[in-house]
């Protein structure tokens, strides 16, 4: 019963998106109606298959004899798929709204409904070939969606793209075979799976082919120097970059990575290797450097998108430490960054919806016009800098926690990462906020009479995720708790 | 039907194909398209009989050919391998012929049509027999035919490109056989026999005693090298992307994916049943072949990614891919034969499919062939859109399909082999890399709007339905199942490969 | 009776694992919360005279209270996680306070205060993570609160974190060398803000550092370290910069900015000497240095104001027409320089006697000696206001005094001023009550 209530949950979405676009609807709200049930019934269904799991192995399809498609719901699993299934619905009604002035939209939202079953897929693979078949698959479902607008920039995002995603996957694709031949199983266990005595005389070769596939897998979490799509997938519709470049692509690039190093290649086994420290190096630069190009951009959400890479790189700093404690405080930064970051581009998805204006020296003095998007954008840039009672704090505490305690000597350089990045989101961000409210004595505030807040369909969303962000901050203990036993091994 | 019935399917295979080749030059245009066509579906399902009838028995079988014994009559070997090749050849044959059916009528002469047919007939008796030899001067023979009929598939219709093409394969093509002639008469100067098994035999005592390595080595490289022309191996592929890119559509479906593997399949035969399998390991030439195997998987791709011209593009994806199946070969051990094996398989599958959708491309954009002026043509013609996206995605290595299985194949030979794991690893990626670039920038460009382009040039653009070509509309049907089929089912058809493989020596 | 130790903490909720809110008194708490609480009633009765002159007084008035608040909280954190927490709402909330007036200087002094602020803060909240790992538990004690069996080999670590610390928290009051947010800060806030941004907003620096370095750190860990050493260097170096620089602006309120980087650096010398007697003479000087200069910034209110006059030599002869004014300003100059008998005079005598006492070979003589210099320049740049405007001299009062009425400023901001005089003067001359609190605090920590 459960095998078939996890595969429905991954494949009802695909096969239910298709009638979005093929068949003519009378009016628009029945479509949407339509689509929103169906975005509805998969989270619930996601919901009670996480609540009602066996931790058991569901073979979907067998390739040949070792090489099979198999789901199965472990405390990861729960996290990514918890995470996304709230986020969808969400996300969903937003973009009901934004969409509503656009072309094409039945095609758009087939897309990204059926984006949603097949990131519930990487959520659940119980596998490495599995997860690798879908991460594929994440990439071709997610390319319409980035090429909507048809315009010049959105096929030249999409081509990036494309070329970016599948030759990460084609250097994924060496570890997935390695996995395959020196693990003792493809499936993920706590721990890793490595055959110990065959492993340690290739040790060198293994650490090799780790790297390769941790750069190949980090192309969706946009490391420095792979990550210059995101920035140009900015060129997309909002709850696309929103949704997708801010929580499901790149949170799927980091699960990615989470599985690798911590349940095929075994943290223990990577720990203390020169491997550990290339990659704590390269996760470092990112940090730095996504927020230093945040700094300099003057586009809205390209400016939030390099702010996504410097995150991402948080998570990835948390993963790389090799801990149950760094990997707890990734999964505290994967959960709460989706929410402060989707509630920003949010925000800046909805001045873009409202004036037409992509550039920041475009909003100066918007706030007295828009106050309740800006208040919350505000609560989102003082959430993503850190400043405790948001959850920022608590996922730079956990990370900065764990990089204290592993005694790794670019540890502390880490933690320093994290500070002046801290330092530099809050000019970005700030920035933002400032202009829009403080506009200066001389400014004419008839100029931006015109505007006013979006509609309830954007708002709601927007509440709710204040809301969330504000009980994490000031509440995190119960869901850390649970985030630490599911980093155990 | 009783084994002794079926047991002489083979025969009545080739000698049906040689003699309808005749045939056809005394028909009429359309009559000798039904002759063809019948032809090819009736040695497909003879095929399928002598299949299930080799697996029923377990074991592959000798079948004289006359009343003569060996050593000196001449003999068909056929086994699990052959007949499965058999058979998928013929599927991808009729499915070409009929795919490149529309414009094949258009742009061939009426009056010259039949002398097409009589060319593709004469190439699949050939192929039949390169497939079921078991004689290596018999396999001599038909390789010349193999290489006349092509000659005149890539002819037929005569333009200066045409020409050229075909006269560069011309040469090309027989300076390989001259090579592979040369080779045979060393071989049979120093064994005496002519005969496959017989061969192996001889050749096992002289390197057993030590004597005439040098000669030996020196027959073997010629063999090789004749035939590694006659495939386009990397640096000898350069009449390929002229041959397939001038060429009618189903021209270059079966050049592309059955021609070059016949040879390719006859090197394997080399290999096992000629000289032995451990003997070709232990020399030098199969680091040769994965050398130039990697660099024509490079090459290849680097090459198509500078084309604009569609077809010659995909043939230069070609030269990659047959960089994929030497280097298969490169590595040394069974498995990478069979990821070969299992690769020609994929690709003539998947190559097939990318001319006819990229000629269905080209018709709804007034025929041109340059990839800017096929914006948007995945709207005009929604089938050949998608498959061409099906074949651009198993090109990729994308799972579900194909190429997916012949990367993770090719992978697995390779991480048992310690020396030269990562660099074909490194290859494997890098080449899918490439491949994204060229493939997915023209999937992306068939689906990009047309607004783009001026109204001048969108002259002669018009939409073909599903309903335009009814018959190549389930053509793509079929193309994709198959795809799909090995990606998904690739269990059994691996399996079969390797208990084929197994009897082949 | 002031305890000394933190009574049962009250805990307000919990953020996370090891992450919690209390509120505890002690001595320390409650003496910067006594004069945060005087300060801020009496710089409130002044600012409602004064926010008649500026706009959007609601707003003003709303930031000012919340910020209290704010204010309190830090002063009663029982923990580094909340202290920090008040330090970042307290940066927040002052920058509505800097920000009143939406002039293009104004936004640009707030975002240079706000990146120095954060600066500052995210070094000290690299220490507070570093320490989370090698500390028992961040709650303030009385010793210090390392857990010294897992510190072991990583003291010099250890040491440049606490460096870091240093210079990150003395950001907020004015240290080299992230001092540069307070000359911008000051001039283009209201007054009232600027009152409370040098009185006691850069208190919360000192407050944080005492902090760390005794009640998490402990004194005996950092004596005698290269860490003293650079500290003690980098507060003389303000303290005589920050002297120099007033003595050469012209501009009133940017000259007593200078003057508040300089004398903060005088209680964070003294807390830098780790003595008992230089500790007594800075917590006087915390309590002595913010009546003193809230009661200079009262009167550059009223400069600017009610006389129009934004630089130094626009003030000549203004001692004619507002005589009491000026009377006021002449003590609290007289009690910053630290003449006998006023307060300033106490909490100076007392750094100097630490100074001389303590065991810190070069600065033991060389601090004094800093001192005194700047005492010399604190005269040179405070007195001539005050005897210029008594006396102009040949050169006679100046336009904008010119046309003032001989009268006082209003009663509502002139009371204010008068009571904070009464109290730099009285305070030097019955000391007795506040040196007692001072000292025992001192012994409870040394």
């Amino acid at each position: 019963m459960n095998g078939i209530l996890l595969v429905m949950t991954v494949v009802l979405p695909i096969i239910l998106a298709v009638p979005v676009a093929l068949i003519r609807w009378k009016q628009d709200t029945h479509w949407m109606i339509y689509t929103e049930g169906v975005v509805l019934l998969t989270s619930a269904l996601s919901y009670y298959a996480l609540a009602n799991s066996d931790g058991q192995a569901h073979v979907l399809f067998r390739f040949a004899n070792d090489l099979e498609i198999a789901f199965r719901i472990d405390g990861l699993a729960s996290v990514f798929a918890a995470l996304v299934s709230f986020l969808w619905p969400l996300a969903t009604l937003y973009a009901f709204e934004y969409m509503s002035h656009l072309k094409h939209r039945e095609i758009f939202f087939m897309f990204y409904v059926m984006t949603f079953g097949v990131t519930l897929g990487i959520a659940f693979s119980g596998n490495i070939l599995t997860m690798y078949c879908f991460y594929e698959m994440l990439t071709m479902v997610t390319l319409p969606l980035i090429m909507h607008p048809l315009s010049k920039e959105a096929i030249r995002a999409s081509r990036t793209y494309l070329l970016y995603s599948l030759g990460g996957a084609a250097f994924a694709f060496i570890g997935m075979i390695f996995i395959l031949y020196y693990g003792t199983t493809s499936a993920f266990v706590p721990g890793g799976v490595m055959n110990t005595p065959a492993v340690m005389s290739r040790q060198n070769l293994l650490l090799i082919v780790y790297v390769l596939t941790f750069f190949g897998f980090s192309v969706k979490a946009a490391m420095w120097p792979f990550g210059g799509w995101l920035p140009k997938a900015g060129v997309a519709p909002t709850p696309v970059t929103a949704l997708l470049h801010a929580v499901a692509v790149v949170k799927a690039g980091a699960f990615a990575l989470m599985r690798i190093t911590y349940y095929s290649f075994g943290a223990d086994f990577l720990r203390g290797t020169w491997a550990q420290t290339v990659l704590l190096v390269f996760v470092i630069i990112t940090i730095v450097y996504g927020c230093s190009r945040a700094l300099k951009e003057t586009h809205l959400k390209r400016r939030l998108a390099y702010s996504t890479m410097s995150n991402l790189s948080y998570i990835l700093f948390g993963v790389v430490l090799m801990t149950p404690l760094g990997l707890t405080g990734a999964l505290c930064h994967m959960v709460f960054h989706a929410f402060m970051k989707i509630c920003s581009f949010f925000c800046v998805g909805a001045v873009m919806h409202q004036t037409n204006k992509n550039y920041v020296h475009e909003i100066n003095g918007l706030g007295h016009a828009m106050p309740v998007t800006f208040t919350i954008f505000t609560i989102s840039g003082l959430a993503l800098m850190g400043v405790p009672g948001l959850p920022g704090f608590i996922s730079k505490w956990n990370l900065a926690k764990a990089a204290v305690a592993s005694e790794h000597p670019l540890a502390l350089a880490g933690v320093f990462a994290l500070l002046v990045s801290a330092l530099l989101t809050a000019i970005y961000m700030m920035s933002i906020s400032f202009r829009a409210f403080c506009p200066g004595r001389d400014f004419d505030l008839t100029a931006v009479a015109g505007y006013r807040d979006p509609g309830w369909r954007m708002l709601v969303p927007l509440g709710i995720f204040v809301v969330v962000m504000f009980v994490f901050g000031l509440h995190s203990a119960p869901l850390v708790e649970w985030l630490a036993t599911v980093a155990e091994w | 039907m009783t084994h002794d019935f079926v047991q002489n399917f083979p025969l009545f295979c080739i000698i049906l194909t040689l003699f309808s080749g005749p045939c056809c030059m005394i028909l009429r245009g359309r009559w000798a398209r039904y002759v063809n066509l019948g032809v090819i579906s009736a040695v497909g399902v003879m095929s399928l009989f002598v299949l299930l009838d080799v697996c029923a028995r377990g074991g592959s079988y000798v079948y004289m050919m006359g009343h003569f014994p060996a050593p000196w009559g001449n003999e068909i070997r056929v086994g699990p391998l052959e007949a499965f090749m058999a058979l998928f050849f013929c599927i991808i044959m009729l499915l070409s012929m009929i795919g490149g059916a529309p414009q094949r009528l258009r742009k061939i002469e009426a009056s010259k049509e039949n002398l097409y047919y009589v060319m593709v007939n004469l190439l699949l008796s050939s192929l039949l027999a390169l497939i079921y030899t078991n004689d290596l001067f018999t396999a001599y023979v038909f390789v010349e035919i193999n290489t006349i009929s092509a000659c005149g598939m890539i002819m037929i219709c005569q333009n200066g490109h045409t020409l050229e093409a075909a006269t560069r394969y011309m040469i090309m093509s027989l300076l390989g056989s001259g090579l592979l002639l040369l080779g045979i008469c060393f071989l049979y100067g120093l064994t005496g026999h002519l005969l496959m098994s017989n061969i192996k035999e001889a050749v096992a005592q002289l390197v057993a005693a030590g004597t005439y390595h040098a000669p030996l080595m020196v027959a073997v490289g010629l063999m090789c090298v004749g035939l590694a022309i006659k495939s386009a191996l990397f640096p000898f592929h350069s009449w390929l992307p002229d041959a397939y890119g001038y060429s009618t559509v189903s021209s270059a479906a079966i050049l592309s994916s059955l021609v070059s593997k016949g040879y390719i399949f006859l090197l394997i035969k080399i290999f096992y049943r000629v000289i032995g399998f451990d003997i070709i390991c232990n020399s030098k030439i199969i680091n040769i072949f994965f050398v130039f195997g990697i660099a024509g998987m490079m090459f290849g791709s680097i090459s198509a990614a500078r084309e604009t011209n569609i077809r010659r593009m995909i043939a230069f994806s070609s030269v990659a891919q047959i960089g994929y199946i030497y280097m298969g070969f490169g590595l040394g051990t069974g498995m990478g034969v069979l990821a070969s094996i299992y690769h020609i398989l994929s690709h003539a599958a998947t190559k097939s499919l990318l001319f006819v959708s990229a000629a269905g491309l080209s018709e709804s954009s007034a025929d041109s062939r340059e990839l800017a002026d096929l914006t948007g043509a995945g709207y005009r013609n929604a089938s050949a859109g998608m498959a061409f996206t099906v074949g651009a995605l198993s090109m990729v290595g994308f799972p579900l399909f194909s190429g997916f299985i012949s990367k993770i194949l090719f992978a697995q030979a390779a991480v048992n082999q310690s020396g030269k794991m990562l660099p074909t690893l490194i290859a494997l990626a890098l080449s899918t890399i490439l491949n994204v670039i060229y493939f997915m920038r023209a999937v992306i460009v068939i689906y990009t709007p047309l607004r783009s382009i001026p109204a001048e040039r969108r002259e002669g653009y018009r939409r073909i339905r599903m309903s335009t070509y009814p018959q190549i509309t389930v053509v793509f049907g079929c193309f994709v199942l198959l795809n799909l089929v090995l990606g998904l089912m690739s269990q059994p058809i691996v399996e079969l490969c390797a208990r084929g493989l197994g009897m082949f020596g | 009776m002031i305890p000394m130790t933190a009574m049962a903490p009250f805990h307000l909720l919990t953020l996370g694992e090891g992450l919690e809110i209390s509120f505890a008194t002690d001595g320390i708490s409650l003496l910067f919360m006594g004069i945060t609480t005087v300060i801020w009633i009496l710089v409130g009765i002044y600012a409602v005279a004064y926010m008649k002159h500026e706009e959007r007084p609601g707003q003003f008035f709303a930031a000012y209270a919340l910020l209290y608040v704010i204010l309190l909280g830090l002063d009663l954190s029982a923990n580094l996680i909340t202290m920090y927490l008040c330090y970042e709402l307290m940066t927040l909330v002052s920058m509505l306070l800097v920000v009143h007036n939406h002039s293009r200087e104004a936004i640009m002094a707030t975002l240079k205060y706000l990146f120095y602020s954060l600066c500052g803060a995210y070094l000290g909240l690299f220490g507070i993570f570093y320490l989370n790992h090698y500390c028992v538990d961040l709650n303030f004690g009385s010793t210090g609160r390392l857990d010294l069996s897992a510190l072991a080999g990583h003291e010099q670590t250890l040491l440049i974190v606490v460096f870091l610390m240093l210079i990150g928290f003395g950001t907020k009051a004015g240290m080299f060398p992230l001092h540069g947010w307070l000359p911008s800060a000051h001039p283009v806030a209201p007054s009232p803000a600027s009152a409370v941004l040098s009185a006691i907003i850069v208190k919360s620096g000192v407050l944080a550092t005492i902090r760390t370095v005794y009640n998490i750190i402990g004194a005996d860990f950092l004596r005698g370290t290269w860490v003293q050493t650079a500290w003690m260097s980098l507060t003389l170096l303000t303290v005589f910069m920050g002297s120099m620089l007033a003595y050469r602006e012209p501009v009133i309120k940017k000259r007593f900015a200078y003057s508040t980087v300089s004398q903060v650096s005088y209680i964070l010398f003294g807390l830098s000497l780790l003595q008992e007697q230089a500790f007594t003479g800075a917590l006087l000087h915390v309590w002595f240095h913010a009546m003193i200069k809230c009661g200079l910034f009262l009167c550059a209110g009223v400069f600017v104001v009610i006389c129009g006059c934004k630089r130094v030599d626009e003030l000549h002869g203004i001692g004619r027409k507002m005589p009491v004014f000026l009377a006021c300003y002449t003590c609290f100059a007289l009690a910053l320089i630290g003449i006998p008998p006023t307060s300033g005079f106490v909490s100076k005598w007392q750094l100097a006697l630490g100074a001389l006492d303590a065991d810190v070979g070069f600065f033991s003589w060389f601090g004094p000696v800093v001192l005194l210099v700047s005492a010399l320049l604190t005269a040179g740049y405070l007195l001539p206001i005050a005897m210029r405007g008594f006396f102009p001299g040949e050169v006679s009062c100046s336009e904008q005094v010119g046309l003032l009425e001989k009268k006082e400023p209003p009663l509502l901001m002139l009371i204010p001023i008068v009571i904070l005089a009464i109290a730099a003067v009285m305070s030097g001359i019955f000391p007795t009550g506040l040196i007692n609190v001072c000292r025992n605090l001192a012994a409870y920590f040394l």
